[in-house]
């Protein structure tokens, strides 16, 4: 069609003689058309010498009346969407033509450099469903009771064992051990915390972040000349990362100690351990005017507020300004008008106003904060009104990273949380992601943590079914922590006798563990009817769960003991061993299982020599503790004590704790103990809503693992994983691997055939 | 009609007030701008902004799927398809704002293109006087006197085209100012404004239109003709200025769009609008 454009012709006009005949016959009908058009129109023979202005007013109508797409050019105002739209076709069809075009050649290319993927796959599709802390023992109760049918019959058409778990059993290093196929030393994660041999202080053990390196010296600011350090602490290649060197795509979410994200063929959304904006590991802030409710909370901060007139004048409290020399807190500020007799509150934050229900949480609300020179940082949060009167109480999530600007890396690519966060709406990033700390801290109640809990299950739901649909052939892994998170803060009402009972009120009941297990079981129904004949499903859990009804204070102990000593005059000492004397210190302990001796030469202010004096006190030490009796109750605390260098050969055997503590049934690192605090008492009783666990013994606390396919289910390891899913696509699995193939015979793992050649 | 037309184009001279003199490009931008905040403000009121951001959202996350699932031709296809059907919501939500932002559009580009559409003769330049007749009159059996004002001269009688009802003379401007030509035709007089050498952002009225409801609204410039008269319009036809970018004559229209669009969507984030 040709397109004739004299001088005095507008746009549109070129774009109404482009329409089709019939179209343009459309645009004719009407008589009021034709109107407007004799009107504006007269001189139709000269168009050179038209009303113009008659014109433009007869072809705008014309578009507008015609009701096609075109008509969005009408007026700069429908230009935006009309500029938009076209902009989102052009890229639309010129991505399409670009990709059909290189497919062809990626398609060879891919053949050429020999990735032949799947050739030798027994399977097109793995699933790994994560579910962090399932128990085995709770879950072959509830499957015997009938009240797991999904798992029933996953256990039935395919396979079902309790699932070794590492030493010690917490979450970051069995989740390590998993995607690596090896034990703790040679990933280096033992603990979520690792202590700094020069300052006893405790580090985060999975990931590092630095200051820029180089900064210009702008005035009051710093200015970075080069990007953070964020360094990743774990060792050893995911098993995720082999499969995409041979060409298998893997989809990886939420999977512990993936924080930062590592390079491969795939996608991967980090997990526990990715931090908040603040950098830590996950800070509520507690809103209240109530002043006997203002004091030090664990995990978070206790925001004093003041109502006046039923108004409240406050901040959020963000990360530390790091811009600045003399870096301190950004606050947004913050007004809330509460509305009693409604029991609503109208929170004014970052230039929106939100309304918010008495005891409803809002939708994720998007901040901005700006620490100057133009930067901008980008965070998350949910609010909730717990309290309107007599005292005012809301609680704020942490400040979570932004999945759609994220401030950090959080998914790999880069753009993979971004395109979620488009997809499916904002979503919690932060690694520990269920605020059990504000429960504990009674800064949420039972319900409201449940409800935030599923909340933040859903959101995962969606984006596995979302991976689920888009990688037929390949692997998706998802960890859900919802499982732990529940476990540890509802365990006592399995438990009858627990403390926390005693001190505190029952509200719930057992039924919320149950609950958790039918929609877990309801959630594997739903996924295993979406994956393909030629996949195969494990789900699996790292650890299991026993009771925690009782703290041991190893420090204490250590201190009673003459091991550990304490600055003159002093019988106690402040968290982080503010007080402790290293000079005549011999051992310390550190985390949820780690016990360190005061290596001379390796620690700053070392006591004990290296080498076979090293060992005797290790001895002693392993002695005196396994055993280990509670005098009070008359139970054994202590069952067993690992020595580092008989369970581990790896190459970062020396980052991990000289002695691990087994603890039994019932027991586990006390809360004070772990920060360091060295008190009187040894034992003493949690009375914590958190009042399950598995930092214990690992012979207590086995995970479990289903499987839709028939596999060798005696005595699997969490080790095993890794090695039995590369062998499912057709790869072996790499010497250095500690754990076996389940589906080939049992007894020989690739490390130890490699040991006995 | 005229009353509102007086009344809305007082606006615009109120506007231009301090730009006449100055190129029409100070002009063009202003009006520009305040036509882009006019538009965001209607399109926030009156648009679903939650909907245009989830489709808007939907349309960006399928685009980088295209880039996230290259290798994989399904996916690839489909998110094609995604990016048509939001891109298809995405429009569906623009109606909304568009019917209602069509009048005041409308209504600012007819009084803008009495301020950019034309130029205002030179002196000693000619221009075509025409008389455009209702249908079913004859211009050859009409008698109309026409009587220049002493800035200009009618330099042919009057042409006569039966086919176009038209009657039309050649005039040459001969001094400065805005004049007012007088016609005659039996006992009925109606006046016709020529503007010779105006300011650089004067305000043009080409076409005297008879009083009907769109001729009244497309021609605000001068007051409307008399019904009884049979005439349908009366149109000076003045060259066509265009706006001069480094030598490049581009039609105002599309600096208007260009500019109010650029405001617009630069202004968006401000006003915290989802376009």
């Amino acid at each position: 069609m040709a397109i004739r454009r004299s001088r005095c012709e507008a746009p549109w006009a070129v774009a109404i003689s482009c329409l089709p005949r019939g179209k343009r016959r459309l645009c004719a009908w009407s008589e009021m058309i034709q109107k407007i058009r004799s009107a504006g129109l007269h001189s139709a023979v000269r168009m050179d010498k038209k009303n113009r202005l008659a014109k433009i007013g007869a072809v705008i109508l014309l578009f507008f009346l015609s009701g096609l797409p075109l008509a969005a050019y009408i007026g700069p105002g429908a230009g935006f969407a009309f500029l938009s739209s076209f902009l989102v076709l052009f890229l639309t069809f010129f991505l399409a033509i670009f990709s059909f075009v290189a497919w062809p050649f990626r398609f060879f290319f891919r053949l050429i450099r020999g990735k032949k993927a799947y050739k030798k796959s027994q399977v097109e599709q793995v699933v790994i469903i994560g579910l962090d802390g399932l128990s085995p023992e709770l879950a072959e109760k509830y499957m015997a009771d009938g009240k797991l049918p999904h798992l029933s019959k996953l256990k039935q058409e395919g396979a079902y064992a309790r699932l070794q778990t590492t030493t010690p059993a917490i979450s970051p290093v069995a989740w390590s051990s998993f995607m690596t196929g090896s034990e703790p030393s040679k990933h280096n994660i033992f603990d979520f915390l690792s202590r700094d041999p020069k300052t006893y202080l405790p580090d985060l053990s999975s990931a590092r972040i630095g200051k820029p390196k180089r900064v210009f010296s702008l005035g009051k600011y710093n200015v970075p000349l080069s990007k953070p350090e964020i360094r990743g602490l774990r060792k050893s290649v995911p098993f995720w990362k082999i499969l995409g060197d041979h060409g298998i795509f893997s989809t990886v979410l939420r999977v512990p100690i993936t924080f930062p994200p590592e390079k491969f063929k795939g996608h991967l959304l980090s997990g526990m351990c990715a931090p908040d904006l603040k950098g830590s590991q996950g800070t509520f802030s507690f809103y209240t005017s109530d002043p006997d409710k203002i004091k030090k909370r664990e995990g978070g901060i206790a925001i004093p507020v003041e109502v006046k007139g039923n108004r409240v004048e406050t901040y959020i409290s963000g990360p530390d300004n790091s811009l600045l020399k003399k870096a301190e807190e950004i606050r947004l500020p913050m007004r809330i008008s509460i509305e009693p007799e409604k029991e609503q509150a109208r929170i004014e934050v970052s230039g929106q106003k939100i309304m918010l229900k008495k005891e409803t949480f809002s939708p994720w609300i998007r901040l901005t904060f700006r620490p100057g020179l133009g930067m901008k940082i980008k965070a998350i949060c949910r609010f909730y009104v717990s309290q309107v009167r007599p005292y005012f109480e809301m609680y704020l999530t942490p400040l979570n990273i932004d999945p759609e600007k994220p401030a950090l890396p959080i998914s790999h690519p880069f753009i993979y949380s971004v395109y979620l966060s488009k997809l499916l709406g904002s979503f919690i990033t932060l690694g520990e992601a269920n605020d059990t700390w504000a429960l504990n801290e009674g800064a949420l109640s039972e319900q409201a943590f449940l409800e935030l809990t599923y909340s933040n299950h859903r959101e995962w739901e969606a984006m596995v079914d979302n991976a689920l649909a888009k990688t037929k052939k390949g692997l998706v892994i998802c960890v859900f922590e919802t499982t732990d998170s529940i476990s540890h803060m509802f365990w006592r009402y399995l438990d009858k006798d627990h403390p926390a009972l005693k001190s505190g009120r029952a509200l719930m009941s057992d039924k919320v563990i149950e609950e958790l297990f039918r929609n877990m079981d309801e959630m594997v129904g739903r996924l295993w009817k979406k994956m393909g004949e030629k996949s195969a499903l494990f789900i699996m859990s790292d650890h299991g769960f026993k009771s925690f009804k009782r703290g041991v204070n190893l420090n204490s102990w250590l201190h009673k003991t003459g091991y550990l000593f304490l600055k003159n005059g002093k019988a106690e000492s402040e968290e982080w061993f503010r007080d402790v004397d290293w000079e005549r210190t011999k051992a310390y302990a550190l985390g949820l299982g780690g016990l360190y001796v005061n290596e001379k030469g390796r620690e700053a202010k070392g006591l004990v020599g290296a080498g076979d004096e090293t060992r005797a006190l290790k001895a002693e030490l392993l002695k005196k503790l396994t055993g280990l009796k509670d005098e009070e109750k008359g139970v054994v605390a202590v069952s067993r004590v690992y020595d580092r260098d008989e369970i581990y050969h790896g190459p970062y055997k020396e980052n991990s704790p000289d002695l691990i503590i087994g603890y039994n049934a019932g027991y586990r690192a006390s809360w004070e103990g772990v920060t360091g605090k060295i008190t009187p008492a040894v034992f003493e009783d949690n009375t914590k809503a958190w009042s399950g666990d598995h930092c214990i013994d690992p012979a207590w606390v086995p995970g479990v693992l289903f499987c839709s396919r028939k596999i060798d289910a005696k005595n699997p390891s969490i080790m095993d994983i890794a090695p039995t899913v590369l062998e499912l696509f057709g790869l072996e699995p790499p010497a250095h691997m500690d754990g076996r193939s389940l589906l080939t015979k049992p007894g020989i793992a690739p490390a130890a055939k490699e040991k006995k050649s | 009609m005229w009353t509102f037309n007086a009344a809305f184009g007082r606006i615009f001279e109120i506007i231009f007030l301090p730009f006449r003199q100055a190129s029409p490009w100070f002009g063009m931008i202003l009006i520009s701008l305040l036509t882009g905040l006019l538009m965001l403000f209607i399109f926030r009121h009156t648009s679903n902004q939650e909907g245009i951001r989830k489709a808007k959202n939907k349309i960006k996350a399928h685009l980088l799927e295209l880039r996230l699932y290259k290798d994989n031709m399904r996916v690839s296809l489909k998110a094609y398809g995604h990016i048509l059907l939001a891109n298809l919501k995405y429009l569906s939500y623009s109606a909304k704002p568009m019917l209602v932002m069509i009048v005041p559009v409308l209504l600012i580009l007819i009084q803008l293109n009495l301020w950019f559409g034309y130029r205002s003769l030179d002196v000693g330049q000619e221009a075509v006087l025409k008389i455009k007749l209702e249908e079913g009159k004859n211009p050859f059996q009409i008698e109309i006197a026409i009587e220049p004002p002493a800035g200009i001269s009618v330099e042919t009688p009057a042409l006569r085209i039966e086919e176009l009802r038209e009657i039309d003379w050649r005039l040459r401007a001969l001094d400065k100012g805005v004049h007012t030509i007088t016609f005659r035709w039996e006992n009925q007089s109606f006046p016709k404004q020529v503007a010779v050498e105006q300011h650089r952002l004067s305000k043009i009225s080409a076409v005297k239109a008879s009083s009907s409801f769109f001729d009244q609204l497309f021609n605000p410039g001068e007051r409307p003709l008399l019904k009884k008269l049979g005439i349908q319009s009366v149109e000076v036809v003045y060259p066509a200025p265009g706006m001069n970018l480094f030598g490049w004559h581009i039609h105002w229209l599309i600096v208007f769009f260009a500019l109010s669009i650029i405001f617009g969507f630069g202004l968006k984030g401000f006003f915290k609008v989802e376009i």
